[in-house]
């Protein structure tokens, strides 16, 4: 019908250009107008999101560097989980109230003045001391862009800025091996798929000795501490700056990790 | 037309401005071409508050130049590898096509606008690098009873393998001439190129200039397409030929469904995994269903003065290539 429209507006040559182009149809999801639902939001059909997630793994296994890749697989396959996510964290009185105040961490919101001060040992000066050791910043995480809704898209840049928190916990440097270890840790956790693709797939990338390691102790560590360990995604980790590191893994059931880790690259 | 000779007034009137020399990036041999830019365009009377499309968007005429800018800007490095996984390699033959149809002889002094990455620029240099070596070796072997000494020395004579071939690659975006710029740097393409950052819509140049005027896959980003065609018209020598190759409209209803379908599903998801940029590939395919089709942009091309104008379409109506004299 839009073709035979066009084509009888085609011989007016009188009609100005602009009102030509007015008729024609867009033929693909919005990605400025009305239905977007968060700023930078694209919307994206079911062919588009299975094309990304195929594109994103492979170029993620291709290029472990290309962080923004992992990001977009997990948004394009975690829907579901997400929403589990989001259930689990509304039933918990702290995960309710991330919900409802939804605090970002970033070097805007961070006051690393007062994490500087904070006594040895506690959260957030073991978590600054990570950061400048693995010469990471928070501002470093992409924003959501592919999932279809705005909590769940918060959900997912929590997780997302957690996952150092996380990397603190655990006691694990952002090598290949400590992301690894980390992904299987989250895997156990959230369920993400993107979390379960990365420890399944992640190994392929490292050198036979660290494999060893990697399964004799670490993943058996992983899966233990992210079984015991209640949904990380629920802890105020902005109002427990102060608290003691060792406090902190006592209240979530998480041994400290092997000693040794921090030889291996 | 009432339309060009109006616009060639008040462009003599301008030509009496000095060229300010931080505008006009020219190498030396080519200042004879410079001409004053930015000044000109305060003595237009018509004060475009108008807006335009910007893909699917609708933005004003200012913003569409910058925001084109940045698109280009971002996709520059990853610009070959993009065409390469998008067109699965057949923009090459289309630009192969183009130079074919041109026949370029050796002597010919191209421009080639919005050429950024020098794709075209290179194969011009390229075919006429061919047939001065041919002509070369058929006047070689018509000329009878030369001596060796005399054969050698002909070939050792070789001041200008191009044969006084030159080609000006113009563009707006450094960072697709600074791209430009390494890949001749690579292929080893030294002699007969210049690069200079200009505007299609106001060519650095005086008129009367160049032998051909290519525009590849260059002209649906200009913001007025009008201005670009008479600019094209103003620099080529009369005699001289327009030649265009663009996105245009497919014939086939089916491939053309297919075609959306790859274009809109597809390309912008290839541009996110390789170049890491949705935005800027989703303003590509869609900018190419803005353009006007075949036909229009053969009216458009007439208006602004050239004859003969033909187009032949290629893989169906992907692409089409335009062709007009300046007679």
């Amino acid at each position: 019908m839009v073709t035979l429209l066009l084509r009888s507006l085609r011989p007016h040559r009188s009609l100005p250009l602009r009102l030509r182009l007015v008729v024609d149809v867009p033929l693909r999801a919005g990605s400025h107008g009305p239905r977007l639902l968060y700023p930078g939001h694209i919307p994206t059909t079911s062919l588009q999101k299975m094309l990304l997630a195929a594109g994103s793994a492979g170029m993620a296994l291709y290029n472990p560097y290309r962080h923004d890749m992992v990001a977009v697989l997990g948004e394009t396959t975690g829907y579901c989980t997400l929403k589990f996510l989001r259930d689990q964290m509304k039933k918990d009185p702290e995960g309710a109230q991330i919900l409802q105040e939804r605090p970002r961490i970033s070097l805007s919101t961070l006051d690393l003045r007062k994490l500087q001060s904070l006594p040895e040992g506690s959260l957030g000066r073991e978590y600054l001391r990570f950061l400048d050791m693995n010469r990471v910043s928070p501002d470093t995480r992409a924003p959501t862009r592919f999932v279809d809704d705005e909590e769940l898209a918060y959900v997912i840049q929590r997780y997302r800025e957690v996952h150092d928190m996380l990397h603190t916990l655990l006691g694990m440097p952002t090598n290949m091996l400590g992301e690894i270890v980390v992904k299987w840790f989250e895997a156990v956790q959230t369920g993400l798929p993107m979390c379960i693709l990365g420890a399944l797939f992640g190994p392929i990338r490292l050198r036979a000795q660290n494999l060893q390691v990697l399964f004799s102790e670490l993943i058996p560590w992983a899966i233990q501490n992210g079984r015991k360990a209640p949904c990380v995604l629920n802890l105020y980790y902005e109002r427990r700056w102060e608290q003691s590191l060792t406090a902190l893994r006592e209240e979530l059931g998480i041994s400290p990790p092997p000693k040794h880790i921090q030889g291996l690259a | 037309m009432a339309a060009p000779r109006s616009c060639g007034l008040w462009r003599y009137c301008c030509r009496g401005w000095s060229c300010s020399t931080g505008d006009c990036r020219l190498p030396r041999l080519h200042r004879s071409w410079a001409r004053a830019t930015p000044s000109a365009r305060l003595l237009s009377q018509e004060k475009r508050a108008a807006e335009t499309h910007f893909g699917f968007e609708t933005v004003s005429e200012e913003e569409k130049g910058g925001k084109v800018y940045q698109v280009f800007e971002s996709v520059a490095k990853k610009y070959d590898v993009m065409n390469d996984m998008m067109s699965l390699g057949i923009h090459r033959a289309w630009k192969d096509l183009l130079i074919k149809k041109m026949h370029p002889l050796p002597g010919t002094q191209l421009l080639d606008v919005a050429g950024g990455t020098g794709d075209i620029a290179f194969r011009f240099l390229t075919y006429v690098q061919a047939q001065h070596q041919r002509k070369r070796r058929r006047q070689l072997r018509a000329q009878q009873n030369l001596s060796w000494e005399e054969i050698a020395k002909k070939y050792q004579n070789e001041e200008d393998p191009l044969g006084g071939s030159l080609v000006m690659v113009c563009d707006i975006n450094r960072e697709m001439l600074k791209v430009g710029k390494q890949k001749a740097l690579d292929q080893g393409h030294t002699a007969g190129l210049a690069w200079v950052l200009g505007d299609a819509e106001e060519l650095p140049f005086d008129d009367d200039q160049f032998d051909v005027y290519t525009i590849a896959f260059g002209i649906r980003n200009v913001t007025h397409i009008d201005r670009a065609l008479q600019e094209a018209h103003r620099v080529l020598k009369p005699g001289g030929r327009f030649l265009c190759l663009e996105f245009s409209q497919v014939n086939d209803p089916l491939i053309s469904r297919l075609y959306d379908l790859y274009s809109f599903q597809v390309i912008p998801v290839i541009g996110e995994v390789i170049a890491g940029d949705w935005k800027s590939y989703q303003y590509l395919v869609e900018s190419i269903r803005k353009f006007p089709n075949q036909e229009e942009f053969k009216e458009m091309i007439e208006d602004a003065g050239f004859q003969k104008v033909t187009y032949e379409s290629l893989t169906t109506g992907i692409v089409a290539i335009h062709s007009g004299f300046k007679l």
